[in-house]
C-alpha cells in the first residue's frame, strides 16, 4: 500500500550554506600501492559545490617508531611521497600532520596497518529492476564480491571500485570540409575506439566483527544498467580491497550511510561523523576527513558480452543535412567532418564528436591490461 | 375508580424509569412495620416499586419473616386479607382494591398495514418554534423519593447513591454529570455509572447529562441516606457533540484543564484514510496533539515523544496502538464507549509517563436484548455481538476485526510489494455482571498482525490482554474498585535482506498489575479518591540468531530483565464556594529493577562503552537492583468567574520507567520497549497550565485557551547509528537529557447545530538538550536544538454539515508547520566524490503540511420496521492529492548531490465503507 500511494520527488530545499570553510583533509598510507597522497581541501557551500584544494601546506607522515616522511605538493591540494615497503609493516600505526598556510596544524590519530587477504572473486547477475514508475525500471547487471579472510585478518574491510570500458565513435574520419574537401584514405581510426575509467563514487564497507567466520558472500557492488555504452564493447572492473582499522571502518562506514539515505518512513538523523583529526592550534575548530593506514590486495575482471542482454543505448551524434551545399557551414566550424559514402563525401555535416571519441571523456590510448 | 386511575397514572409517569424485576427475589424481616416502611424496604431490596392509596393501607402493619421471595410475592402476603390486590404494571407492583390492573391491550389490527416512518426530526424547527412550543409546554419534572422517615443520617445530612444507566442498552453512563441547582454542587458518575451526592433532607432539583444523551430533570425528595437509579435516553439523532472541552455542565465539577473527550458516534462520519476510524488519529485533530505523520501511529502531544503516552483500554496497558505500520488503530471503533485524553492535569491513579494518558472504556454488553453491528471497508470488515445472558444482570459483548488486504497489494507491480502479504486482525470481549452493590467485568483483548515483505523480511507483533474488575459500594459514600490486569506485547523480526547476516529476534514483554481504587465523598464539598497499584514487568529482549544456511552472524543474547514498581496515591477534591474547586494529590512509586542480571561498571570519566568496563555485579533473581524513588505532586485549582466561563490552573508532575527503543520519528512494528536500570535512570516532567474556558451561549460555541510550560529531565536520546540489536548493554547507546517545552492552544467548538466542528490552534515549542560535558556523551555539542516533535503552528479544522436527517458532509483540514531537519550546509570531496557536512541538529524544516479530507455519509431508510439498517460512508483522504514530504534526504552515491522529499499518501485515496447494525435508524 505505501508503494501504491507513497511517492519521491526531486527535491532541492533552499539552504542557507555555511559561510565557513572548513579543513578537510583525507588520505591513507597503502600497503600494496606505490604512491602515498594526502589530499588538504575546504568545504564549499552546498549552493555551489566545488571543489576547493589547498595549496602550500606542509605534509608530514610519521610513524610509531620515530620515522617521519614528508610529502611533496603536487598541486590541486595533493601532497604525495613514495615510502619504501619495509616501512610498512602490519601492526605499525600512523598519523598526518598538516600545516595550513594560515599556520593551522592539523593532527590526525594513529592508524594501525591490518592485514589483507586477497579478493576472493567478483561475478555478475542478470538483474532486472521493476519499478512502478516508469523511468525507475532497469534492465542491466549487478555485480557482487566474494569475501573470505582468515581469522587474522583484519574484520573490516573497504572496497574501491573502478570500472573502464571501451566505446567507439560512430564515424571514422574520412572526409572533411575546411574550405576544400579533404579525403583521409585509409579513414582515420585513431579517434574511433576509446577508453574510459572511472573510480564508483558509491562507498563499499563491510565488518565481519559479529560473524562467526571471517567471511560474506554476495556483497552488492556497482549496478550497470543496459542504457549506457559500458558493456557494448567490453567492461573491466578492478577492485581494490582495503583491510582497514576499526576506526576507519566506522568512518567510511558512517559516510556511507550518509550518502545513501534512503528517506522513508523509518529515517534516522544523519550522522554526526567524527573523523580523527582535530586542530591543535585551534582546538574548537571542527577538521573533516580521516587519515588511515591500510593494506590493499587487487583484482581485475574483464566482461566481453553479457549473453541475453539488449543494449538500448544511445550514441551522442548530431548530423545535418546540407540542402544548399558544403557553402552553409561557417567558418568557424572548420574543419567540419562529412559522412562518407562509397562514392565519395555526402552532403552531412557529422557534430565532432561523431568522428571524435575523445570528446566524450576517455582516452584513445589503449590500457595495457586491456585484452587484444 | 376512574380517580383511582387516574391518581395511578400520574404516579406512574416515573415508573419507566425503574429497570429493576419484580422477579427478583429478596430476605424479608418485618416486625410491626408500617406499609410504607415495608414498601420503602422492598423498593431499596429489589428496586421494585409500590403504588398504592394511603388510605388503603393506614391501619395495616406488617409482619412478615421470609427468605429468597419475590417482591410481588411478599406484598401479597403484606395485604393478606385485606381486599386489596397486587398486579405486575412494568415490573413494578400497583394495589388496587379487589380489582387486578389489566396488563396488556387487546389485540389490534390496523387497517393500513403499512410500515410507519419514525416521526420528523424536531432539529428542524426554528429557533423561534422551539422557544415556542418550550414556552408552552409544562416542565414535567418526575420525582424521586430517597430513603425514609427516621432513616440514616451523618451529621445531619443523607449519602445518596445515584446510578446512571442507558435507558434502552442497561448499560451504565460514565462521566455523566448530575446538577443539583439548590447547592450549585454537583457530581459525575464514575464507572458503573454510580455517583453520590451529599444533601440535607428536603427536596431538590437535579439535571442528569452527559453528551449524546437527552438531559433529564428531576426532583429528589430526600428522607434519608438511601439510593436511586435514573436511565437516559440517547439523542435520536446523531447530533454531533465531538468534545466536551470546558463544557459548562462538565465543568461543574471537572477541574482538569486538558482533558478532553471524544463521543464515538461523531467521529463515524468523520473521512478516514481507507474507512477506518482511528479514535487515536481524530484525536491528534485536538489543540496540543500531533499525529507523527501517515504511517505512524504516534502521537506528540505538547511536544513529548511518543512513547510518553500511556494507552488504556479497560485498564489495560497497550504498548502497540496500530495495525499494518501504524495505518490503522489496534482498536475497534465500534465497542468504545468512552476516549479520555488527559494532558494538562493527570489524575493521581494515573502514573508512569511522562506526557498524557489516552483512557479507552469499552461498551458493555446490551442488558435488554440481543444486537449485532458491523462494517465493511476495502481492507477490513468487523462485527459485533452483544445482548443478555441473563437479562439485567449478566450480559456479553463480541467484536472482532480483521482484513483482507493482499488484494491491493498484488495489484502493485513491483514485484517485491506484490509477493508481499500483510494481515492483521484484533478481538475483544467482555461480561459485564450488575447487582446491586457489585458490579464485575472480565474483559480480554487480542491483536495480531503480519507482515511479510517478499522474502526479504517478515514480522508479526501481537498484544494481548485481559482484566478482571470488581466494583463494590461499601457504603453510599465509599466505593472500592478492584482490578487484576495482564497485558502483553511481543513481536518476531526475521532479517533477510543480507543473507550472510540473516537474523531472526523473538521480543516479548509482560505488564502484571494489581491496584485497588477508592472514591469516598465526604460531602458535596469534598471528595478523597486514594488508593495503589503494584506492578511487575518482565521483559525479555530475546536473542538475536542466524537465520538460513547461510547466515554466519554470531547469536547475541539480549538479555531479559524485570522491574517492580508500587505506587500509592492520595487526592483530594475540595470545594471552598461553588465557584472555587482545589484538587490536590500525590502519588509515590518505588521503582526497582530486579535480577537476575549483570550489571557492568564503567572507567567513571570515560565513554560508556564495551572498551571501558571496570567490573560487572551479578544480581540475583528478584533481587532489586537500584531502588527509585519517585514522588508526583498533582494539582489543579479551578475558579468559576461566572456562569458562562472559569479559569483552571494545574501543576502536574510524572516520573516514567519505560522507555521505548526507536532512533527514528516514526515507531517501527518491532519496536523494544527498555526498562529503566541502574545505568538509564528514569524521566521525570514537572508542568504547569492555566486554562481560561467560556460558553458563548448565544452563538453556541464553546471557546478555551490553554498555555503551558513543561520541563523533563533524563529523557533518553539514542547516539548516532545506534543499534539494539548488537549488545544486551542499552546503556551503551543511550544518552539522557533535559527537554523543555511551551504553547498556547486555542479551541473554539460549535455542538448541536446543523453546522457543527471544531477550529484548533496550537503554538507550541519543544527543545531538547543533551550535554554530558564531553563530546561523547552529548548531542549537537551540547547546545539546545529543537526536538523532532517541535511543531510551531498547527491548525485543524473539522467540520460536520447535516444537510439532512440522513445525509452529511464532514471535513477534515490540517496545517501543520513542517517537522525539524537536519539538512547538509556544505560539501566536501574525498577522491573526487562530492561528501555532505551536516547543519546543527534540526536547524531546518521540511516543507510545511496541508491536507484536507472529506467524507458523505449516507444513511438508510427511516423505517420504523426494519431488520437491519445499513449506512455508507464516502470518504477521500487527502483530497487536493497533495504530496506533502514526510522527510527530505539526499544522496550522493552516484556522485552527484540530489535531494529528494519523500511522501508517504501523495494521492487523494477515495473509500467506501458499509455500515450495518440490527434494528432502524434509531437503535443502538
Amino acid at each position: 500500500m505505501l508503494a501504491f500511494s507513497s511517492c519521491v520527488k526531486i527535491y532541492s530545499p533552499k539552504i542557507e550554506g555555511a559561510d565557513l570553510n572548513k579543513y578537510v583533509v583525507s588520505g591513507q598510507i597503502t600497503l600494496g600501492e606505490d604512491t602515498q597522497t594526502v589530499n588538504v581541501s575546504l568545504t564549499s557551500s552546498i549552493n555551489k559545490p566545488t571543489y576547493i584544494p589547498l595549496l602550500g601546506c606542509t605534509v608530514h607522515i610519521l610513524d610509531n617508531k620515530d620515522n617521519t616522511f614528508p610529502l611533496v605538493d603536487m598541486g590541486n591540494g595533493d601532497y604525495s611521497t613514495m615510502i619504501d615497503p619495509k616501512y610498512m609493516v602490519p601492526g605499525k600505526a600512523f598519523k598526518v600532520v598538516v600545516i595550513v598556510p594560515d599556520g593551522d596544524s592539523i593532527v590526525s590519530d594513529y592508524d594501525t596497518l591490518s592485514v589483507v587477504p586477497p579478493v576472493d572473486s567478483i561475478y555478475y547477475l542478470r538483474k532486472d529492476i521493476v519499478s512502478p514508475v516508469p523511468y525507475q525500471s532497469k534492465v542491466g547487471i549487478q555485480f557482487y564480491l566474494d569475501f573470505k579472510g582468515a581469522n587474522s585478518d583484519s574484520r573490516y574491510y573497504k572496497w574501491n571500485v573502478y570500472e573502464t570500458w571501451e566505446y567507439h565513435a560512430e564515424y571514422p574520419l574520412e572526409y572533411y570540409y575546411d574550405g576544400t574537401v579533404h579525403h583521409i584514405f585509409p579513414p582515420d581510426y585513431s579517434k574511433f575506439t576509446c577508453w574510459d575509467t572511472r573510480k564508483i563514487p558509491e562507498v563499499f564497507t563491510l565488518s565481519t566483527e559479529n560473524l562467526s567466520q571471517n567471511v560474506y558472500n554476495n556483497i552488492p557492488l556497482q549496478y550497470v544498467d543496459n542504457k549506457t555504452p559500458k558493456l557494448a564493447n567490453g567492461y573491466s572492473m578492478l577492485v581494490e580491497q582495503l583491510a582497514l582499522s576499526k576506526e576507519a571502518y566506522d568512518y567510511w562506514d558512517q559516510l556511507r550511510i550518509n550518502s545513501t539515505q534512503q528517506g522513508g518512513l523509518y529515517e534516522k538523523q544523519p550522522i554526526v561523523i567524527k573523523g580523527n583529526l582535530r586542530d591543535i592550534t585551534h582546538p574548537d575548530k571542527e577538521v573533516l576527513g580521516f587519515f588511515g593506514a591500510a593494506s590493499a590486495s587487487f583484482k581485475r575482471i574483464f566482461i566481453s558480452q553479457v549473453p541475453g542482454l539488449t543494449l538500448n543505448y544511445v550514441i551522442p551524434c548530431t548530423t545535418i543535412v546540407l540542402k544548399r551545399g558544403y557553402i552553409m557551414i561557417p567558418p568557424s566550424a572548420y574543419p567540419a567532418a562529412l559522412m562518407a559514402s562509397q562514392n565519395g563525401p555526402l552532403p552531412i555535416w557529422l557534430s565532432q564528436i561523431c568522428v571524435n571519441c575523445l570528446l566524450q571523456g576517455g582516452t584513445n590510448v589503449k590500457p595495457s591490461f586491456w585484452p587484444n | 375508580m376512574k380517580k383511582a386511575f387516574l391518581f395511578i397514572t400520574l404516579l406512574l409517569i416515573s415508573v419507566w424509569m425503574f429497570a429493576q424485576s419484580a422477579e427478583k427475589l429478596m430476605n424479608c424481616h418485618f416486625n410491626n412495620v408500617s406499609f410504607e416502611k415495608f414498601c420503602n424496604e422492598v423498593f431499596q431490596e429489589t428496586g421494585v416499586r409500590v403504588f398504592y392509596q394511603e388510605k388503603w393501607v393506614k391501619n395495616l402493619k406488617i409482619n412478615l419473616n421470609a427468605n429468597n421471595i419475590t417482591a410481588k410475592k411478599a406484598v401479597s402476603i403484606a395485604i393478606e386479607n385485606t381486599g386489596l390486590k397486587v398486579s405486575e404494571w412494568n415490573n413494578n407492583l400497583v394495589i388496587l382494591p379487589d380489582t387486578r390492573l389489566i396488563t396488556s391491550l387487546p389485540p389490534y389490527h390496523p387497517e393500513t398495514a403499512n410500515e410507519g416512518s419514525i416521526p420528523e426530526n424536531t432539529q428542524k424547527m426554528t429557533a423561534t418554534e422551539e422557544r415556542y412550543l418550550i414556552g408552552r409546554k409544562p416542565d414535567v419534572i418526575h420525582t424521586i423519593k430517597v430513603g425514609y422517615e427516621g432513616g440514616p443520617l451523618t451529621n445531619g445530612k443523607a449519602s445518596i447513591l445515584g446510578r446512571v444507566m442507558d435507558e434502552e442498552t442497561g448499560e451504565p453512563v460514565n462521566f455523566a454529570t448530575c446538577y443539583v441547582e439548590e447547592t450549585k454542587t454537583g457530581s459525575i458518575s464514575g464507572k458503573n455509572g454510580f455517583f453520590t451526592l451529599v444533601l440535607k433532607p428536603g427536596n431538590y432539583t437535579v439535571t442528569i447529562n452527559y453528551m449524546g444523551y437527552q438531559a433529564r430533570k428531576y426532583m429528589l425528595d430526600i428522607l434519608s441516606g438511601g439510593k436511586f437509579i435514573v436511565t437516559l435516553r440517547k439523542t435520536v439523532y446523531q447530533i454531533q457533540e465531538f468534545v466536551v472541552h470546558g463544557d459548562r455542565q462538565m465543568n461543574v465539577t471537572q477541574k482538569d484543564p486538558g482533558i478532553d473527550k471524544i463521543s464515538m458516534r461523531s467521529i463515524k462520519q468523520l473521512p478516514m484514510m481507507m474507512g477506518e476510524r482511528d479514535i487515536l488519529k481524530v484525536s491528534g485533530t485536538l489543540p496540543g496533539i500531533v499525529s507523527t505523520g501517515e504511517g505512524s501511529s504516534g502521537l506528540n502531544v505538547r511536544g513529548g515523544g511518543s512513547d510518553q503516552n500511556a494507552f488504556y483500554i479497560n485498564k489495560v496497558p497497550i504498548f502497540n496502538t496500530s495495525h499494518l505500520f501504524g495505518f490503522f488503530p489496534a482498536f475497534n471503533s465500534d465497542i468504545i464507549k468512552d476516549f479520555s485524553v488527559y494532558k494538562g492535569y493527570i489524575p493521581a491513579m494515573y502514573g508512569g509517563r511522562l506526557s498524557s494518558v489516552f483512557n479507552i472504556m469499552t461498551r458493555q454488553g446490551n442488558m435488554k436484548r440481543f444486537t449485532a453491528h458491523g462494517g465493511v471497508s476495502p481492507v477490513a470488515a468487523n462485527l459485533e455481538i452483544e445482548g443478555p445472558i441473563k437479562k439485567d444482570v449478566l450480559s456479553f459483548i463480541f467484536s472482532g476485526r480483521s482484513t483482507y488486504s493482499d488484494w491491493i497489494l498484488r495489484r502493485v507491480k513491483d514485484p517485491t510489494i506484490s509477493s508481499s502479504s500483510a494481515n492483521f486482525y484484533d478481538y475483544t470481549g467482555e461480561l459485564s455482571y450488575n447487582a446491586q452493590k457489585t458490579q464485575m467485568s472480565l474483559f480480554f483483548y487480542h491483536s495480531y498482525d503480519h507482515f511479510r515483505l517478499s522474502t526479504l523480511d517478515d514480522y508479526n507483533y501481537s498484544n494481548n490482554g485481559a482484566s478482571l474488575d470488581i466494583s463494590h459500594n461499601l457504603t453510599n459514600s465509599l466505593r472500592a474498585d478492584f482490578s487484576l490486569i495482564a497485558s502483553q506485547y511481543g513481536f518476531t523480526t526475521i532479517d533477510q535482506e543480507q543473507l550472510p547476516s540473516a537474523y531472526k529476534q523473538a521480543y516479548k514483554m509482560g505488564h502484571y498489575e494489581v491496584r485497588a481504587d477508592f472514591t469516598k465523598t465526604i460531602s458535596n464539598y469534598n471528595t478523597l479518591n486514594f488508593g495503589g497499584d503494584a506492578v511487575l514487568r518482565q521483559l525479555d529482549r530475546g536473542n538475536v540468531i542466524p537465520y538460513g544456511t547461510e547466515s554466519l552472524l554470531i547469536p547475541v543474547a539480549l538479555g531479559k530483565e524485570q522491574g517492580f514498581s508500587g505506587s500509592l496515591y492520595l487526592s483530594d477534591t475540595y470545594n471552598p464556594s461553588p465557584v472555587l474547586s482545589i484538587t490536590a494529590g500525590l502519588r509515590y512509586t518505588l521503582y526497582s529493577p530486579l535480577g537476575p542480571s549483570t550489571v557492568y561498571n564503567y572507567v567513571p570519566g570515560m565513554p560508556v562503552d564495551s572498551r571501558y568496563v571496570s567490573d560487572s555485579v551479578t544480581y540475583g533473581n528478584n533481587v532489586p537492583i537500584h531502588w527509585y524513588s519517585e514522588p508526583d505532586v498533582r494539582a489543579a485549582v479551578k475558579y468559576q468567574t461566572d456562569e458562562n466561563g472559569s479559569v483552571k490552573l494545574a501543576f502536574n508532575q510524572m516520573h516514567q520507567n519505560l522507555f521505548m527503543l526507536n532512533n527514528t520519528i516514526a515507531i517501527s512494528p518491532n519496536v523494544q520497549w527498555k526498562l529503566a536500570d541502574s545505568h538509564i535512570t528514569p524521566s521525570k516532567s514537572n508542568q504547569i497550565s492555566l486554562g481560561v474556558y467560556r460558553t458563548l451561549p448565544k452563538s453556541g460555541m464553546e471557546a478555551s485557551v490553554e498555555i503551558y510550560y513543561k520541563e523533563e529531565s533524563g529523557y533518553p536520546e539514542f547516539k548516532d547509528g545506534a543499534s539494539f540489536l548488537d549488545s544486551p548493554h542499552v546503556e551503551t547507546e543511550v544518552l539522557q537529557g533535559k527537554e523543555k517545552g511551551y504553547g498556547v492552544e486555542f479551541l473554539l467548538k460549535r455542538s448541536n447545530k446543523r453546522l457543527a466542528g471544531w477550529l484548533s490552534y496550537t503554538y507550541s515549542r519543544s527543545f531538547m538538550m543533551v550535554n554530558g560535558g564531553q563530546t561523547w556523551n552529548s548531542i549537537n555539542n551540547g547546545e539546545t536544538y529543537p526536538s523532532n516533535y517541535d511543531i510551531p503552528n498547527v491548525v485543524n479544522l473539522v467540520m460536520d454539515y447535516h444537510l439532512s436527517r440522513r445525509v452529511t458532509f464532514s471535513t477534515i483540514m490540517t496545517y501543520q508547520t513542517g517537522k525539524p531537519i537536519t539538512y547538509p550546509v556544505s560539501v566536501y570531496y574525498i577522491d573526487g566524490t562530492p561528501y555532505l557536512d551536516y547543519s546543527k541538529r534540526n536547524a531546518y524544516r521540511i516543507p510545511d503540511y496541508f491536507r484536507t479530507d472529506v467524507s458523505m455519509s449516507i444513511e438508510g431508510n427511516l423505517k420504523r420496521h426494519k431488520l437491519v439498517h445499513s449506512s455508507f460512508v464516502l470518504s477521500v483522504y487527502n483530497l487536493t492529492g497533495r504530496k506533502n514530504p514526510y522527510s527530505v534526504y539526499f544522496n550522493t552515491s552516484d556522485g552527484g548531490i540530489t535531494g529528494y522529499s519523500y511522501s508517504v499518501i501523495g494521492v487523494p485515496i477515495f473509500t467506501v465503507t458499509w455500515n450495518f447494525k440490527l434494528g432502524n435508524y434509531a437503535s443502538e
